[in-house]
């Protein structure tokens, strides 16, 4: 859909929800590069609202041709909406919609957080360097309020299927390995391996059935110079499960963005001090182990996917290339490092 | 090196003849040039050392294909895996390559579950040997802006 089409579509569509509002308009649209599983665009909403002209900075996400995680775009809005005042940042979700009249796909609109850092290109040069410890700090804060919220008092546990502690890591490592399976273009002898020790060895049940957001890593929140975080983003994968899967995400070795420690922020030891003390619960050693490993598969699956996309030519988007190239033998190094090879 | 590093080439050239068009939205073509500036430059580093890397590569999983054919007890395992064994890399164009270099980690795989399944030291001592190849390949195919 050509830009012009869209900023039509989108601003017709915003005057239908907004009964109470004339000359809706959408203006100063722009798409946010870098999603490979959602379009991202940052645009202004103007409109006239009891006699006095109003603006208001917003997201649309919508779903591409062929998405690098098929996810239910449900469940991400879900997910925004049952954390939105609470003490997890997040943006407020506006609208919701899962047809494709409106705009050609599936899409939701939420507020936009302005004025801070998402990507991680900066982080590690002035004037962020001083406020790194902070950062991690507040990153691993964040990540275990997550973990200790209640799904079914935020409501999510009527949205997300429904898991018991001792079945999730069996749930989670059959996914993604059936991901693998399907989307594999080339034999993965390191992650095959893997797979077999998580099965050989299980973890034992999770402590709680958590929220488990999915995709915490550095990148996927908004930051500021002092430390602060301003809101936690790409809920897409979020679901039921062992709040440990979060942490063992969070560490894949690949999210140190070659800094040479978790998130390229904290010492590992400082990082799950935080957890665990907004968490209330326990990291032990053992048990995060497993999902350390767990994040090397769940991390190769979506890479090879992520190749699988471009090869079979639905999504040519060169976004997804980079994971492939740069990522599948960073995940395989990964693995031999949390199993002890390297 | 999966999608194809030619298959991308051609892509990307056809990206940045079309973004080269002066009705093209800045903030798209910012993002789409950035985007393919980056894996130009990641496939320049891995394009010139591909062959050499999967040359060396194939040339120890044979080996470790052989040294697993001596003690899979299993007849038509073994067989497979010397028939494997005793290929060789007649062609040097990557596509080939990757071809044997697939069929070979296959084999490697199905190996190596043996080897951990096994107690005996001959087994201990071949898997040891199979990691030792895993690392040794990793290590190889490691870019210089690895994250690790």
């Amino acid at each position: 859909m050509e830009e012009a089409e869209l900023v039509q579509r989108l601003g017709a569509y915003a005057a239908a929800q907004m009964p109470g509002a004339q000359d809706v308009a959408v203006t100063e649209i722009a798409r946010i590069t870098g999603g490979a599983s959602r379009q991202t665009y940052r645009f202004t909403l103007v409109w006239t609202e009891g006699g006095e002209a109003r603006r208001r900075g917003l997201i649309l996400r919508r779903d591409p041709a062929d998405s690098l995680i098929d996810t239910e775009r449900r469940v991400e809005f879900e997910a925004y909406r049952a954390f939105h005042g609470g003490e997890v940042p997040v943006p407020e979700m506006l609208w919701l919609e899962e047809g494709d009249a409106a705009l050609g796909s599936p899409f939701f609109v939420a507020e936009e957080i302005a004025g801070f850092q998402a990507g991680t290109g900066p982080l590690w040069t002035a004037p962020y360097l001083d406020s790194l410890p902070a950062l991690g700090r507040r990153k691993w804060t964040i990540l275990g309020q997550i973990a200790r919220a209640d799904p079914v008092a935020l409501g999510l546990a009527a949205v997300l299927p429904a898991t018991r502690a001792e079945d999730v890591w069996r749930r989670e490592l059959d996914h993604w390995e059936g991901v693998l399976d399907a989307d594999e273009t080339e034999p993965l002898p390191v992650i095959r391996a893997a797979i077999r020790w998580l099965r050989a060895n299980p973890p034992p049940p999770a402590q709680k059935v958590a929220v488990v957001h999915g995709d915490y890593r550095t990148g996927n929140f908004l930051y500021d110079t002092q430390g602060g975080i301003h809101g936690v983003l790409d809920w897409e994968m979020c679901h039921l499960g062992d709040p440990l899967e979060d942490l063992g995400w969070s560490f894949n070795p690949v999210w140190y963005f070659g800094q040479g420690k978790p998130g390229g922020l904290l010492a590992r030891e400082e990082a799950i001090a935080a957890w665990e003390a907004a968490s209330g619960l326990t990291a032990a050693p053992d048990a995060l182990k497993w999902w350390e490993l767990f994040a090397c598969v769940k991390g190769q699956a979506i890479w090879v996917s992520s190749a699988k996309t471009w090869q079979d030519g639905a999504n040519r988007d060169p976004i997804l290339v980079y994971p492939a190239w740069a990522l599948i033998n960073a995940q395989d190094r990964a693995a031999l490092t949390v199993m002890g090879h390297l | 090196m999966t999608p194809a590093v030619s298959q991308v080439l051609a892509d990307l050239a056809g990206r940045v003849a079309r973004n080269a068009a002066p009705n093209i939205p800045p903030a798209d073509r910012a993002g789409e040039l950035g985007l393919s500036a980056l894996l130009l430059g990641l496939a320049a580093e891995m394009w010139d050392g591909a062959a050499e890397i999967l040359v060396q590569e194939n040339a120890d999983l044979r080996q470790l294909l052989a040294a697993g054919a001596t003690i899979w007890g299993e007849e038509s395992r073994r067989r497979w895996l010397e028939a494997l064994a005793q290929g060789r890399d007649e062609s040097l164009r990557l596509s080939a390559l990757q071809a044997a270099n697939g069929e070979l980690k296959v084999a490697l795989i199905a190996l190596h579950a043996e080897l951990e399944r096994r107690k005996d030291s001959a087994a201990k001592a071949l898997e040891a040997e199979v990691w030792r190849a895993l690392v040794a390949g990793a290590g190889r195919r490691r870019l210089s802006g690895s994250p690790i």
